[in-house]
C-alpha cells in the first residue's frame, strides 16, 4: 500500500499543496471556485503515464506560471 | 438548358480560367519543401514533430517569413509564429532556419527545390506552440541588468544631458540589437547555464550601458557582473557574432566588459 | 534575477524574526525542555479533537466514517492523494502553521498529523 511516490509525483503534489494555499488567501465566496477550478486543471491529466517525463515537467512549468498568475490579489474569483 | 449546352458552357469556362491562369505564370511550379517543427500545449501528450509543406516559389514571396505566412495562410491556419514588422527591425520572428539562428524576414529561401528547408524554434528554449519560445527568462535578465540611464545629478541648465560626438560613436554598433535572442540562444554556454549566465544579448546591453558617457552608475553595474556565472561563462565560442542577424558583434562587447573589469 | 535573490533573502529574514518573536524571551538552548513544554501548550487530545473536526467538516470525506485517532485518510477515508493535500491544508489553516513540503508527504493519518501538530512549537 504505502507506495512511495516518485520525485515528479512529489513535485505535482506540491504544486497542489501551493495552488490550494494560495486559493485560502482568496475571499471566502470565491475560494469553492478557486479549488474546483484547481482540482479540475489536475484531474485533466490524471492519466498520463508517470513514466512520461516531458509532459509532467511542461504542466508543472505552465501550472506554476499560472499559478502566479493567479496568486496576484486582484484576482478575486474564477469560473 | 440541353445537355450539349450544358457541357459546352462548363467547357468554356474551364477553357477560360485555364487560359488566365496559363497568362498569369507560364512557368513550370517550383515547389519547395519546407519541413516544420510542430507542437501544441493543447496535446502536452502528443511528442513534437517536423511537419512538410509545399510552397510554389513562383507564388511567394522571397523571404522565408514570406513562406510561412503563406503556409499560414493557405494550407494550416494553426501553424503558429511571432512576427510584426517584417523588415528586421522588431525581432519577433527569430527562428532557427537550415540550422542557423536568424530573422525569418530577413533569410531568403534558398531557390534550390531539391533541397528541403527546415525550419525550429530557437534552441534550448521551452516552447510555448510551434515556432513561438517562451523568452519569459530572457526579459527577466534584461531587466536585471537595469538597462536605462542612471544618474545622481542633473545637468545645471535643466536641459539636455550633452555628450560629445566620440562619446556617441561608442554606442554605434550597440543600440542596434534589437533582442531578437538569435544569439544568446545560439551560445552553448547559454544553453548549458541559462538561469544563471546573461548571454551575449543581455550582456551587450550590460555594455552599452557602462561605456555610455552620460551614465553614473557603471561602478554598480561592474559589481553585479562580478560574479562567476553572470559575464564569466561567456568562453569566445563566437556563435552569437556568427548568428546575429543585424551584423553586429556581441562577443566583442563581452570582451570589452571582461577588459574594463580586468584593469581595475 | 537579482531582485529574486534579493526577495528571497528579506523572505528569509521575516521567517527568523518570526521565529524569534514567537520563542518566549530569555529562552536559550539549556532551556529546550521548557521550550518544548510551551510548544506543546496545546494538550494532546485538544489538537486530537481539532484535528477530528477538521477531518469531519472536510466535505470529500464519506459521510459514514467514524473518525478517531487511528483514522487512516487513504484507507478509512477514501480519500485521493490530491484529497489528503487538501485535508493538510485545512490543518495547517486550523493550527496557523505551514507543513514542509517533505513531512507533508509522509502524513496520512489523523495520528500522524497530530504528533507533527505536538511537535510544532508554532502551532496554536
Amino acid at each position: 500500500m504505502a507506495k512511495r511516490l516518485s520525485g515528479l509525483q512529489r513535485d505535482v503534489l506540491q504544486m497542489y499543496r501551493l495552488c490550494v494555499r494560495e486559493a485560502h488567501k482568496k475571499p471566502l465566496a470565491s475560494r469553492p471556485n478557486f479549488l474546483r477550478y484547481i482540482r479540475t486543471e489536475f484531474v485533466k491529466y490524471r492519466d498520463i503515464p508517470r513514466k512520461d517525463f516531458s509532459t509532467i515537467e511542461h504542466l508543472l512549468r505552465v501550472g506554476h506560471r499560472r499559478l502566479e498568475t493567479f496568486a496576484s490579489p486582484e484576482v478575486k474569483d474564477i469560473h | 438548358m440541353s445537355m450539349s449546352g450544358l457541357l459546352r458552357t462548363s467547357f468554356t469556362r474551364t477553357a477560360l480560367r485555364r487560359g488566365l491562369a496559363t497568362e498569369a505564370g507560364q512557368v513550370a511550379p517550383r515547389l519547395k519543401t519546407f519541413k516544420i517543427y510542430r507542437w501544441s500545449p493543447d496535446k502536452p501528450t502528443e511528442k513534437p514533430r517536423l511537419q512538410e509543406f509545399q510552397v510554389d516559389l513562383n507564388k511567394c514571396g522571397p523571404m522565408v517569413l514570406d513562406a510561412l505566412l503563406k503556409i499560414k495562410d493557405e494550407q494550416d491556419g494553426t501553424l503558429t509564429l511571432r512576427r510584426s514588422c517584417r523588415e528586421g527591425i522588431c525581432g519577433s520572428c527569430a527562428m532557427n532556419i537550415g540550422g542557423r539562428n536568424t530573422l525569418a524576414c530577413l533569410c531568403k529561401i534558398d531557390p534550390d527545390t531539391s533541397k528541403e528547408s527546415k525550419i525550429y524554434p530557437l534552441p534550448h528554449m521551452y516552447v510555448i506552440k510551434d515556432l513561438v519560445p517562451d523568452l519569459t527568462q530572457f526579459y527577466k535578465q534584461y531587466k536585471s541588468v537595469q538597462p536605462y540611464l542612471q544618474r545622481s545629478s542633473v545637468p545645471e541648465d535643466g536641459k539636455e544631458i550633452l555628450q560629445s560626438v566620440e562619446d556617441r560613436k561608442k554606442l554605434d554598433g550597440l543600440y542596434e540589437c534589437i533582442l531578437c535572442a538569435c544569439c544568446s540562444t545560439s551560445c552553448p554556454s547559454y544553453w548549458w547555464n541559462q538561469e544563471q549566465y546573461l548571454g551575449p544579448a543581455v550582456l551587450m546591453q550590460a555594455y552599452r550601458w557602462l561605456i555610455d558617457s552620460r551614465d553614473q552608475a557603471s561602478k554598480m553595474r561592474k559589481e553585479m557582473l562580478q560574479n562567476s556565472m553572470s559575464l564569466y561563462r561567456c568562453h569566445t565560442i563566437m556563435n552569437c557574432t556568427k548568428t546575429c542577424p543585424k551584423g553586429l558583434n556581441p562577443g566583442f562587447a563581452i570582451q570589452e566588459i571582461k577588459k574594463s573589469m580586468a584593469l581595475e | 534575477m537579482l531582485s529574486n535573490i534579493l526577495r528571497g533573502s528579506a523572505m528569509a529574514l521575516r521567517t527568523t524574526s518570526m521565529r524569534t518573536a514567537l520563542r518566549p524571551s530569555g529562552a536559550s538552548p539549556a532551556l529546550w525542555s521548557s521550550l518544548r513544554l510551551y510548544s506543546s501548550s496545546l494538550n494532546n487530545d485538544d489538537i486530537r479533537c481539532r484535528v477530528i473536526d477538521v477531518v469531519k467538516a472536510f466535505d470529500k470525506t464519506t459521510a459514514s466514517a467514524q473518525i478517531n485517532a487511528d483514522t487512516h485518510f487513504a484507507k478509512d477515508l477514501g480519500l485521493d492523494s490530491l484529497d489528503t493535500v487538501e485535508l493538510l491544508v485545512a490543518i495547517e489553516e486550523e493550527f496557523d502553521v505551514e507543513i514542509p513540503d517533505k513531512v507533508a508527504d509522509e502524513i496520512k493519518s489523523v495520528s500522524q498529523a497530530v504528533d507533527y501538530i505536538a511537535s510544532n512549537p508554532e502551532a496554536n
